[in-house]
């Protein structure tokens, strides 16, 4: 029996992180690698965003929260497998977690004023890489106050790799934001925004109110004298954060489908971890279509003439299929020299149920494998 | 049934991955040859429909791919300098103002800013006229992010409106919604594949899109559904042939799948879907776009 790149990372990591687009079965992937690792023996915890409700369903839960929840023994039954250590999941709520971040970090008087104002709600929900930002505290969160021996987090579907690597620089930028003193600076000494019409700043923000309108203007100075008291804080674990992600514990796996713009933002993706000098553990390919056998060709022609003509045709329409997903992977592999690649075929029926996870991560640890 | 013929802002959108730009490169492409002076607008993205055009890349300049067929990369950058200078009137003012490092970063900060200013020329391309008289564009095609960034990206008008206090922002937001919630203009096209996930976020995306934006599904595309070939007993008579069976079954499920998503899509949108098949092209470029463009006749013009 061979085994993948993730067996012994299954084994030994104390964190693994499941990027890639949306919509390639990041959550499927993150899950079933929990799922594993917890049969292995090791305890265990899934962090998703954001998934199909059938999948919380197949974990014996009716529904997942923003709080750690064990699964269930009676949910893992149908595989005639029992796990040696306990699994957990958990979905991660953006909202919530920011709302306790800024708990956590500001005091009681400062939290309200900073909750209720609009341009919070901007950042905690809207700001490019506050959710990536969020999910990687989360992670530091967990790992530093629990003791699950692996954390396997699911990533929300980033468009721009670069999202998710810069995530915790672009929100320092905005708590600590150069700029925004600048620019404000004369408006917060003077109370009023556009007092000092004298100053370089004063000229450029009368310009920037025409655009926005005054009150705008004033009310996002407000959220920053706010905020700007908690920049220690956010730096010191924005500096955590930064270090776990490096942490030799640590390891990507990277997921995506055959489909050609997905492999292209893959190969991106890969790039940039790389750049930022993480490991990446291993590709993953899922819903790939096998190659139909000889065997089966031969097969085929031993059917009734109407029956042999719609199996062949399906034959070959699932050649065609294998054979763009055959090259669509060369292509991924000469693009990331020395990465181990895991391929995962397109099950029949399209479900999230717990057999289908445990099936899928017997193709990432390599008791199964394509072709 | 009014075809989308019918109205001048035809936008596209679905969960990541199902297809939308081939769906919008057919539509424009069809659009085109009624005889529709039309452009494609993809949003601050790698750019897909020039490309399946076999077309040079467009950029974020408004260029022609061919007869009756505009395209463009809306991109903030650019689409902030020429809200700007709509704005602030003159390039040197706009210059010291927002040519300025600091002030480029902290304009990042404003929410929902970059979703106004692409949003927005994407509606001044939508209004723009010729010397004429005529729109510059018949038809716009607007290639829109996928569902949670669709969702956040066109309530943008409806959210500021309601919390941006009354300034220039404000009154561009109202501009913009009220084009946006006309269905004498505007009709959204929502893609997916027959797939759970894909199906689900089309609804959510039809359910946001109504109670944020006010704006109705028009149509929904049902990309790549296979479609039905075995029947009960050529299953059965497969049955001395177990593998040959579970090839013909995956495809029957498959099939069943299409029908299963397409019943569930119709019951929920209230809309009518058109279903495309999966094509099996080695390339995927302009002769496949055309195929596609051929299962969607009856959605462009209104045919039964």
């Amino acid at each position: 029996m061979s085994t993948t790149a993730l067996s012994p990372a299954l084994a030994g990591k104390r964190v693994l992180i499941c990027v890639g687009s949306g919509g390639v079965g990041k959550t499927t992937a993150a899950a079933a690698l929990a799922l594993r690792a917890s049969v292995d023996g090791r305890s265990s915890l899934v962090c998703t965003i954001d998934p199909a409700r059938r999948l919380a369903n197949s974990l014996g839960l009716t529904a997942l929260g923003n709080a750690e929840t064990p699964v269930p023994a009676t949910a893992l039954e149908p595989l005639g497998v029992h796990p040696r250590a306990p699994l957990y999941a958990m979905m991660l709520d953006m909202k919530q977690t920011w709302d306790e971040l800024i708990t956590r970090v500001a005091s009681p008087e400062q939290r309200e004023r900073i909750l209720s104002n609009r341009f919070y709600q901007s950042l905690s929900t809207a700001l490019a890489g506050s959710q990536e930002y969020i999910s990687m505290e989360k992670l530091w969160e967990l790992r530093r106050s629990s003791n699950y021996e692996l954390i396997v987090l699911d990533t929300p579907p980033t468009a721009h790799a670069l999202d998710f690597l810069d995530a915790p620089n672009r929100v320092l930028d905005f708590l600590d934001n150069d700029a925004a003193k600048w620019l404000l600076t004369p408006a917060l000494k003077a109370g009023k925004l556009g007092m000092s019409l004298f100053n370089r700043g004063g000229y450029v923000m009368r310009g920037l109110a025409r655009f926005t309108g005054t009150e705008m203007l004033q009310e996002l100075s407000n959220f920053m004298l706010a905020i700007s008291s908690l920049n220690e804080g956010f730096r010191e674990r924005a500096r955590g954060v930064r270090q776990l992600l490096e942490d030799p514990s640590t390891g990507f796996v990277l997921v995506t489908s055959p489909h050609p713009e997905r492999m292209d933002e893959a190969i991106h993706f890969h790039k940039m971890l790389k750049q930022h000098r993480m490991e990446v553990v291993s590709l993953v390919v899922n819903r790939v279509h096998p190659m139909p056998t000889e065997a089966l060709w031969a097969d085929a022609a031993t059917l009734t003439p109407s029956r042999r003509a719609k199996v062949e045709e399906t034959l070959r329409e699932q050649h065609i299929m294998a054979e763009q997903d055959h090259t669509g992977i060369a292509q991924l592999q000469a693009a990331c020299p020395g990465v181990p690649i895991i391929q995962v075929p397109r099950f029949a029926m399209d479900v999230h149920d717990i057999s289908a996870l445990w099936r899928t991560g017997r193709y990432l640890v390599g008791d199964e494998t394509l072709g | 049934m009014a075809g989308l013929l019918d109205k001048r802002l035809w936008i596209v959108s679905g969960k990541g991955g199902v297809g939308k730009s081939t769906v919008a490169a057919a539509l424009a492409l069809r659009s085109a040859r009624a005889g529709k002076r039309t452009l494609v607008c993809e949003v601050n993205t790698q750019e897909r429909v020039s490309r399946f055009l076999e077309r040079p890349e467009a950029g974020p300049e408004v260029a022609q791919l061919e007869q009756n067929l505009w395209a463009v990369n809306v991109r903030p950058q650019e689409a902030m300098r020429e809200y700007g200078l709509m704005v602030l009137r003159f390039e040197t003012f706009y210059k010291t103002v927002f040519e300025n490092r600091l002030v480029r970063q902290f304009l990042r900060f404003i929410p929902s800013l970059q979703e106004l200013v692409l949003l927005g020329k994407i509606m001044f391309h939508l209004q723009e006229k010729l010397p004429d008289g005529r729109w510059r564009f018949d038809t716009v095609i607007m290639d829109a992010p996928a569902t949670g960034h669709a969702i956040s990206f066109l309530s943008v008008p409806q959210v500021l409106i309601q919390t941006v206090p009354p300034g220039p922002m404000a009154r561009e937001a109202q501009k913009m919604r009220d084009l946006l919630v006309d269905p004498a203009v505007t009709a959204a096209v929502l893609v997916a594949l027959p797939e759970e996930m894909p199906v689900n976020e089309a609804l959510e995306l039809h359910a946001a899109l109504r109670d944020k934006v006010s704006l109705r599904t028009h149509a929904a595309v049902l990309n790549q559904s296979f479609p039905e070939r075995f029947t009960e007993a050529d299953l059965e008579a497969l049955g001395g042939h177990p593998e040959l069976l579970a090839v013909a079954q995956a495809h029957h499920d498959r099939a069943a799948q299409a029908v299963l998503a397409g019943t569930k899509l119709e019951r929920n949108l209230h809309a009518p879907v058109y279903p495309v098949p999966r094509l099996f092209t080695p390339e995927f470029g302009r002769k496949a776009i055309e195929q596609v463009m051929e299962h969607l006749e009856p959605l462009v013009t209104g045919a039964a």
